[in-house]
């Protein structure tokens, strides 16, 4: 049994600036040991803060000030020892690539029991439990690195199912999933409700988990403002979902939706011989021949994780140098180094391609060299995407899609034509979603090509007017 | 009670993940250094870029303890890629050192971080220690390359070089240093970092 | 047949435990790099020299084993050309020599202990050497970071390539910063969440961690430790004055 009451928190202490996004105002809520209970609500509304609260990240990790009690089977967990309340409670994150602490899959599943100093045997017995329940044989003594998300996130599941804890909480764990493994990762959280445990999750992605939750608790700036069960759940219109800020409630595969890849009408841009392996592996991850896009539209690239879909967008760019495909756009052939000045990617790790100190500074060294009014140029581009209040502040402090926006404007400047991006909506709110979903528009209003890597349903269906499925 | 003092799971992370970028740069160096005309520039390079993220680490390091440990790492990692036992006592000497300095500034005073990174530095003499250590015994041993070569070497790696060497770590460290700071107020604090 | 977690470690374990490993480094860096020990040691110096080249082979490293090689070879024939050739590059020539035919040996044995021993190994030889958590914990997120700061890098690198940023002397110390300040901050970001998932683990607990890594002495291990020993052996003798041969 996990309560809340009344509690209040903001990040941050007295020195550091307080951070008035996701703190909670008066939060009161109680999950019955064996409930399924999904909290969710637009980003920044503190689902995330709650399970830090209950796991003990707050205040042991994430400082700040908390007000009110929270309580585990009676227990205050505030002033625990953080390896106390793993005792009770398991987690699974949002990053697949960042919570794993050992090289290995093998060593990854004990490591809980690791640090509790359970015997060899017993650690052993356990890891064969969950390796025969979740069907993971082929997943074990495997490098992570050589692991897709999908594996991964169910790897960290495994490692908190070895665990055994009475608690799980997961903090939007699909976040980088494709469809299907999605689908597994619910038949996991299905087996975890079928054996008792108390279940809290955190999700935008509130499909998958739709039917199976006993309550949804909708949150929004740091307050519970509805919660929902049985019929109430269910009978919920799209229209009542979006103006509490949430997604679909219907799961959609993506690549089940039909869009052309090409049309009679369309201008073409055309890949010819893409072809791309990694270093040691003789079956191509990319293989293109030939393929038609339609200049000025937004194409999304879909399929499932580990088909080469960032592969592909790594070779148009340019950057793979053992591809020696051609695009052919506007009657004009070009190689990989030209298409280096033609393409412009945003990474889905966009903070790795900012550099500067400050936003404006961003923009100018992407500016091509002897532009004249330079800074005006800058500060218009930065306006068309609302960036403008933000001119001084360093990239690196900027929230996801405001780095995203950033990367954009620097495409932008350097005059690419076709813009290519990596998921741009993992992790995101339906607004959030929304935004993104209309910029894309905007930009190909503006004559750009607009290539899409994504997972997301609602945001194919909201802007890209083609599709490929690789 | 609780020890205020004591290092937890999340410091000795911390000296985990400070020292893996710290080691990473070492070892791109390092590999320059391979060729060996450009060891020297070990003693150069490696204080000086490694201060980029000594710095951000020393903003986090509030409890005694944390900096030795860092330079004990350092001496065990070298003895694991074939360096020899010799880093491991001046990393232990420089960590003593390094943490001294800062703890004497209780743990906030900018001037002395750097000035304890300069010492943190000398640690990296200890790759060179076994070209002067024994220096007789050495040359008597490669007596069969003839008496050229003897003199040949006491001209390129004379003893004299030792102290210049350290003098190097120590000042390429400050320098580093400063770098390191400068680059923690240009981007790690506006970044949300520090 | 169900999958056994005991059994497939055992099959995974390693031809060395990773403390002989330990041993033959030193011993190597002590007596072959380090000089120690006179003319009596000299022959059993050329046989340790030997060693890590051969244990690359017993364990299939092929690639490791002929870059040795090839850095020995360099390094013997730079000696041997060295009095032949004019001036500055003879003294170039002897430096290289001299530090490569001096170094390698042990640089080839750390590599051969890096490369062949996981880290859960490694980490499982240390907690067995009694070595404290402060060291352990540390270390482990260092072998773990290792791979994920190469592949920042490397997007870093990347992009800054697709932004058309590149490597030109005049501007050398600003590519550096561009490197380093993405680099550095995702790392941090990074390590910052794993940190936070280790410790909902229980990470730090103040019990005796359990490793189900398995490790230990086999007759190899016995053999080379045993070796190990009686290079130190004849090293003390010899400086107790005795003469072997």
């Amino acid at each position: 049994m996990v309560e809340l009451k009344n509690v209040s928190f903001r990040y941050g202490n007295e020195e550091t600036q307080v951070d008035n996004e996701n703190c909670l105002r008066d939060v009161s809520l109680s999950v019955k040991t064996g409930e399924f209970v999904l909290l969710t609500g637009p980003s920044g509304c503190g689902k995330t803060t709650i399970l830090r609260l209950i796991n003990g990240l707050i205040p042991q990790f994430y400082p700040g000030e908390v007000i009110g009690d929270i309580l585990i089977d009676g227990e205050e967990t505030k002033d625990k020892e953080l390896y106390d309340t793993a005792l009770k409670v398991g987690t699974v994150f949002q990053n697949p690539r960042t919570q794993f602490y050992n090289v290995d899959t093998t060593g990854e599943l004990a490591f809980g029991c690791e640090n509790r100093g359970l015997s060899e045997k017993e650690i052993y017995t356990r890891i064969d439990k969950t390796v025969a329940h979740f069907h993971m044989e082929k997943l074990m003594d495997r490098s992570i690195f050589h692991l897709s998300d999908g594996e991964k996130q169910k790897i960290a599941c495994a490692s908190v199912d070895v665990s055994d804890p009475d608690i799980i909480l997961l903090d939007e764990p699909s976040a980088n999933l494709d469809y299907d493994a999605t689908l597994l990762l619910r038949e996991m959280i299905v087996q975890w409700k079928a054996a008792g445990k108390t279940i809290i999750a955190a999700e935008h992605r509130i499909a998958y988990l739709w039917d199976i939750i006993d309550r949804a608790v909708i949150m929004r700036d740091g307050r519970i403002v509805r919660e929902l069960v049985g019929s109430e759940k269910d009978g919920l219109t799209p229209d009542e979902l979006y103006s509490m800020g949430l997604r679909t409630t219907m799961t959609e595969s993506p690549s089940d939706i039909q869009k052309d890849t090409f049309r009679k009408e369309d201008t073409p841009i055309t890949l010819k011989k893409f072809r791309f392996s990694y270093r040691g592996k003789k079956q191509p991850i990319v293989n293109i021949p030939l393929l038609q896009l339609a200049e000025g539209e937004i194409t999304a690239i879909v399929g499932a994780n580990g088909a080469g879909k960032t592969s592909l967008l790594n070779c148009l760019c340019g950057l793979e140098k053992h591809c020696k495909g051609k695009l052919q756009y506007k009657g004009k052939n070009y190689g990989r180094k030209a298409r280096r000045k033609l393409c412009f990617m945003v990474m889905q790790d966009t903070g790795n391609q900012l550099f500067t100190e400050s936003v404006l500074d961003e923009v100018l060294i992407s500016l091509p060299k002897n532009t004249v009014h330079e800074k005006e140029k800058a500060l218009e581009l930065l306006q068309s995407l609302d960036l403008s209040d933000y001119t001084d502040r360093h990239p690196q402090s900027l929230s996801g899609g405001q780095k995203q926006r950033l990367a954009i404007a620097c495409a932008l400047a350097s005059g690419r034509k076709i813009l290519l991006l990596d998921e741009p909506t993992s992790g995101l709110d339906y607004a959030h979603m929304q935004e993104t979903s209309a910029l894309l528009q905007k930009l190909r209003d503006m004559g750009t090509t607009i290539l899409v890597v994504t997972h997301d349903s609602e945001l194919i269906h909201a802007c890209c007017g083609r599709s490929i499925s690789l | 009670m609780k020890n205020e003092n004591k290092l937890k799971g999340r410091d000795l992370i911390n000296i985990g993940i400070y020292g893996a970028i710290y080691f990473v740069i070492l070892f791109a160096v390092a590999m320059l250094g391979m060729i060996p005309i450009f060891l020297p520039l070990l003693s150069v390079l490696v204080p000086i870029v490694g201060g980029i993220p000594f710095m951000l680490f020393l903003t986090k390091v509030k409890k005694p303890g944390m900096i030795f440990i860092t330079a004990m790492i350092m001496g065990i990692l070298m003895l694991l890629t074939g360096m020899g036992p010799w880093p491991l006592l001046t990393c232990a000497i420089a960590g003593i050192l390094a943490e001294l300095c800062v703890g004497s500034g209780k743990y906030k005073s900018a001037k002395k971080a750097v000035l304890s990174y300069g010492l943190f530095s000398m640690w990296i003499f200890g790759n060179y220690l076994p070209l002067f250590t024994d220096y007789e015994g050495y040359f008597a041993q490669r007596a069969d390359y003839g008496q050229a070569y003897i003199d040949a070497v006491q001209k390129l790696m004379p003893l004299w070089m030792a102290p210049v060497l350290l003098a190097a770590c120590f000042i390429c460290g400050i320098l580093g240093g400063l770098l390191g700071r400068a680059l923690l107020k240009k981007h790690f604090e506006k970044a949300g970092l520090a | 047949m169900a999958y056994s977690s005991e059994k497939t470690q055992e099959k995974r374990r390693g031809f060395l435990d990773p403390r002989t490993k330990l041993a033959l480094v030193l011993v190597l860096a002590l007596f072959v790099m380090g000089g120690l020990g006179g003319d009596m040691l000299k022959p059993v110096k050329t046989g340790l020299s030997a060693l890590p080249f051969l244990l690359l082979l017993i364990e299939r490293q092929w690639k490791r084993f002929a870059r040795g090689i090839v850095m020995l070879a360099v390094g013997y024939g730079l000696l041997f050309i060295m009095p032949y050739l004019p001036g500055a590059l003879n003294y170039i020539a002897l430096l290289c020599g001299g530090i490569l035919t001096r170094f390698v040996v042990t640089i080839v044995m750390g590599e051969y202990l890096i490369s062949t021993t996981s880290v859960s190994e490694f980490i499982s030889a240390m907690e067995r050497l009694h070595m404290p958590q402060a060291i352990t914990i540390p270390m482990s997120v260092m072998f773990r970071l290792f791979p994920t700061i190469g592949a920042e890098w490397k997007s870093i690198r990347r992009a800054m390539g697709m932004r058309g940023i590149y490597l030109s002397g005049t501007k050398a110390g600003q590519v550096l910063e561009y490197q380093m300040v993405p680099m550095i901050t995702s790392s941090v970001r990074i390590g910052e969440e794993l940190s936070a998932s280790a410790l909902t683990r229980g990470l730090g607990a103040p019990v005796k961690r359990t490793n189900i890594c398995r490790i230990g002495c086999r007759v190899q291990d016995g053999l080379l430790l045993f070796l190990c020993l009686a290079v130190i052996a004849i090293w003390i003798l010899e400086l107790c004055g005795v003469t072997l041969w």
